[in-house]
């Protein structure tokens, strides 16, 4: 279930309408809003699911890292949704509630992250997801804690989590209730 | 998948050979078990005659086998008689039309499709002009009648598309008799069921179909690619999206390559079932 409006004006594809492609995602029950959204275009699901799931779901970087660069990144640029849903993500992959405040910008990230290493890819991630050109300072201080290809795949997140902050944001995605009765409980509404 | 590939599924049934076009969606008449909604106030959803053109080409190159075009009322488009003859340089041409708006000036330009491969498929679905406009429209039958032996006397291969709920056998006969005698053979003479689907669900008409129940014949919409041309329906004014495939229609390939993996992803032996043709 879904808060907000009832299918986001029509936004959302729901049971009983949903395209061939697109049914596997439907197999276990409402597969959220994003790919509610994407089944308008079977083929666009096709394969920004796989990219999706690769760029964001397990692999060789540490869940709580990844959750670290998705919560700080959706903050930067706005994102209502991808910041609720992450923060739920993040609780569970066991960050804590300080740690998710700071990275929502609720209080200061540098009195709570005190890993050079972790403070070495939020400066990455305040550079790649504040937009414009990038300085060479934070790239090399990332490499100095992070092999190259952690240095890619981190940045394909927050390039993932980008587009998926301004999707969600453009067409008005809405949290799912699940999501915000976490968020209560937590004390992070 | 290579034009070959398509084409071997398409030679061993695998994928059927008939893609089919919508080319738009209004009408001038409201049939009560329209698949789309179609009538005189609806978003006209047209697909454009160089779209078709596209399309046609890109059948034929892929190894598809036939063509159909279907509304709406298709020859409320002023560029359709033409149209039909430039497709079926293509590819063998069926055409729906329900056949009122055959005058003078139409039938003259029709009349160019005479010794190409193109039919005709209009639709009479009753003997009986009350039990028959009920359905459809208001002197529906009475034009029917009238249009179909100035076609085939202009020489235009006339196919007859019945669709009703269910038919006495007496009542068949008579309507056989008809067909017969307005010069439209046996073999041109297609009976199928109302599908619940479209207008038809607001009068409670039709059977329900399956995926599995529907051929699957790309059918390419101003919309996207549909499985089958019962799959691009419209109800309260909504596109229905369970039957569609892909949103992109060209290059044709891409919605034909996610066709033929979807078909054989069915389980063997899931063919059509309620011969909806």
């Amino acid at each position: 279930m879904t808060s907000g409006p009832p299918d986001a004006e029509g936004m959302l594809i729901g049971d009983g309408q949903v395209p061939l492609l697109a049914r596997p995602y439907y197999a276990e029950g409402d597969p959220g809003p994003i790919v509610a959204a994407l089944a308008q275009v079977p083929e666009l699901l096709e394969v920004a699911l796989p990219f999706i799931g690769a760029a964001l779901g397990p692999s060789a970087i540490d869940w709580r890292v990844k959750e670290i660069v998705i919560v700080r990144t959706s903050a930067l640029a706005g994102c209502r949704y991808c910041v609720a849903a992450h923060t739920v993500v993040a609780l569970d992959a066991g960050l804590g509630l300080l740690e998710v405040r700071a990275l929502r910008a609720e209080c200061d990230i540098a009195r709570v992250f005190t890993d050079p290493r972790e403070l070495a890819l939020l400066a990455w991630v305040d550079a790649v997801a504040g937009g414009g050109p990038i300085e060479d300072a934070p790239r090399d201080r990332l490499r100095g804690y992070w092999a190259v290809h952690e240095v890619v795949e981190l940045t394909v997140v927050i390039a993932a989590t980008l587009m998926l902050n301004r999707f969600a944001t453009a067409l008005g995605l809405p949290s799912s209730t699940a999501t915000l009765d976490r968020l209560a409980e937590a004390g992070l509404s | 998948m290579t034009a070959t590939t398509l084409a071997a599924a398409v030679a061993e049934g695998t994928v059927p050979g008939r893609v089919w076009m919508y080319a738009n969606y209004h009408c001038n008449i409201t049939c009560t078990y329209c698949l789309s909604e179609s009538g005189p106030k609806v978003r006209r959803r047209e697909l454009g005659a160089d779209a078709m053109l596209k399309v046609a080409r890109q059948a034929a190159e892929l190894g598809f086998t036939d063509l159909g075009v279907t509304g709406g009322e298709i020859f409320l488009l002023p560029y359709m008689p033409e149209l039909l003859a430039e497709l079926s340089r293509q590819l063998p041409v069926v055409a729906l039309t329900n056949a009122t708006l055959f005058g003078r000036r139409l039938l003259a330009r029709v009349a160019a499709l005479a010794g190409r491969p193109v039919a005709l498929q209009i639709s009479l679905d009753r003997p009986d002009p009350d039990a028959n406009d009920a359905m459809r429209a208001p002197e529906n039958f009475a034009k029917v009648v009238a249009a179909i032996p100035k076609l085939v006397a202009r020489g235009i291969r006339v196919r007859i598309a019945t669709t009703v709920e269910s038919i006495d056998d007496v009542e068949l006969d008579r309507l056989c008799a008809l067909h017969r005698d307005l010069g439209v053979p046996d073999a041109d003479h297609v009976i199928r069921p109302i599908v619940a689907r479209g207008r038809a669900l607001d009068h409670g008409l039709g059977v329900h179909a399956e995926l599995s129940d529907l051929p699957a014949e790309l059918t390419v919409t101003a919309d996207g690619a549909f499985w089958s041309p019962f799959g691009p329906t419209v109800h309260d004014g909504r596109l229905d999206t369970d039957l569609l495939i892909t949103r992109t229609t060209c290059p044709l390939e891409v919605p034909a390559r996610a066709l033929l993996r979807l078909v054989q992803g069915r389980p063997t032996g899931a063919d059509s079932a309620l011969n909806i043709r």
